[in-house]
């Protein structure tokens, strides 16, 4: 692969150093994690950067931390590390579950979960879950931090919130306390499939009340979506078969999927309407 | 184009190597230290030939460029795991249950399925079948596959007891 091999990496040893090197464009770089996204994309003929901007192991964005009320999860922590973290299916379970469903083993040793959120796909996994949570991104700069709302962070088709000189750090997630959360993904096979349709939720019910719910989908818009007309009309309802059937209906008529290579729009909407089924059959 | 120069421990080995920071681990390995186990088939991480263990975990070789390997990584490919007990065993019991065709699959099929026995050594069927869902295979059907794979089990539980 001659083109990959004609890139100047740069390999910071620190965030520091990386931001330093983002900050300037003389030696700002494309960033690459994992390069399960981008080694594909520039194997496959799309134009390489000059300068890549390796964030691999960089010790001070590996790490997860549990908090009393959230969850911090380091913008360089693999899939695989995110499977096997025991407190996280606790408090963050759907994300675990999408991480789970990345690629295969092989991909999930070397995806991060940073890498998943700013490659920015409409079929990104770890989308609907990590937005069902109402977390944040956080960014870093030579500035300091921010956070950025992670319903905000995906502004279009594969583009998100961060400036230039901007490198994700993190991701902030309240825990899911009495909320309960499921994640299906449906694609042509388990492993190695490109999602048609995929749906997280984090819904509380007391006394058989819907007090909560958060729902989202991937790949039926150019962004990964909440869908808030559905959730705002299960919200204060009694959870019953009918409410569920009503749910199912409005999700499809609220959804605008695309046909392509991977399914159609009509299968699509009816898809999106059988996974919000789904996530209210299972509470 | 810049160069990096990496000393890793490959197939339990000191080894050296200077290229391009971008280039792929799996030409590395396959053009310049002459390690042809390895097996290029899709080139974009779908197939898993190329499956090598990292620091032991499974990860296909076409997707990571050489300079992200710092100092000290150890490398094993299906020519190391080829020398070790555990190896023989896979190997065998792959013969014995003809779970090999054509055979281009099979060494990231073994890579994978020793990077699962040296995890859980009583693998279920579902965690064989997850742990060999990113390796394709064209001729087989899997069937004997996972039936190699719950053999070198079996055996190397006798072996360890």
């Amino acid at each position: 692969m001659k083109n990959i091999e004609k890139i100047a990496f740069q390999f910071p040893a620190t965030l520091v150093a990386a931001l330093r090197l983002q900050a300037n464009e003389k030696t700002r770089g494309k960033l690459l994690a994992g390069g399960t996204d981008l080694m594909v994309q520039w194997a496959s003929g799309v134009p390489t950067p000059e300068r890549v901007t390796s964030l691999w192991n960089l010790p001070e964005i590996s790490a997860i931390r549990v908090l009393a009320d959230h969850v911090e999860i380091g913008a360089g922590v693999t899939h695989a590390f995110l499977v096997d973290c025991q407190p996280l299916r606790t408090h963050v379970p759907a994300l675990v579950t999408a991480a789970g469903t990345v690629g295969a083993k092989q991909i999930q040793a070397r995806g991060t979960l940073g890498g998943n959120v700013a490659n920015a796909s409409p079929a990104g996994d770890t989308a609907p879950a990590l937005l069902v949570t109402d977390g944040t991104v956080v960014l870093a700069s030579q500035a300091g931090e921010r956070e950025v709302s992670l319903s905000q962070f995906w502004t279009g088709y594969r583009q998100i919130a961060a400036r230039p000189d901007e490198i994700i750090v993190a991701f902030r997630l309240p825990k899911r306390g009495k909320a309960r959360e499921r994640f299906r993904k449906i694609g042509t096979r388990r492993a190695q499939a490109i999602s048609k349709v995929m749906a997280a939720s984090r819904i509380r019910v007391e006394k058989g009340v819907i007090v909560s719910a958060a729902i989202a989908l991937g790949s039926v818009a150019p962004t990964p979506v909440r869908l808030t007309q559905v959730e705002q009309f299960l919200a204060g309802k009694k959870l019953t078969p009918a409410l569920i059937a009503e749910a199912e209906k409005l999700a499809q008529t609220t959804v605008q999927p695309i046909a392509d290579i991977r399914s159609t729009a009509e299968y699509r909407r009816w898809a999106s309407g059988r996974l919000v089924r789904d996530a209210l059959e299972h509470l | 184009m810049s160069n990096v120069t990496r000393t890793w421990k490959l197939n339990g080995k000191s080894v050296t190597v200077r290229a391009p920071a971008g280039r792929r681990l799996l030409d590395v390995l396959r053009d310049d230290l002459g390690l042809t186990g390895s097996k290029e088939s899709c080139g974009e991480g779908e197939c898993g030939a190329c499956t090598v263990l990292v620091d032991d975990e499974p990860m296909v070789s076409c997707l990571i460029p050489v300079g992200q390997l710092p100092n000290g990584t150890e490398i094993l490919t299906i020519e190391g795991i080829a020398r070790k007990a555990a190896g023989r065993v896979i190997q065998q019991a792959y013969i014995e249950c003809g779970a090999v065709q054509c055979g281009f699959c099979i060494p990231g099929m073994v890579v994978s399925s020793y990077a699962l026995l040296q995890r859980n050594p009583k693998p279920s069927t579902r965690a064989i079948r997850d742990a060999l869902a990113g390796n394709l295979c064209r001729c087989t059907g899997y069937a004997k596959i996972i039936q190699a794979v719950k053999l070198a089990a079996t055996r190397l539980a006798k072996r360890t007891r």
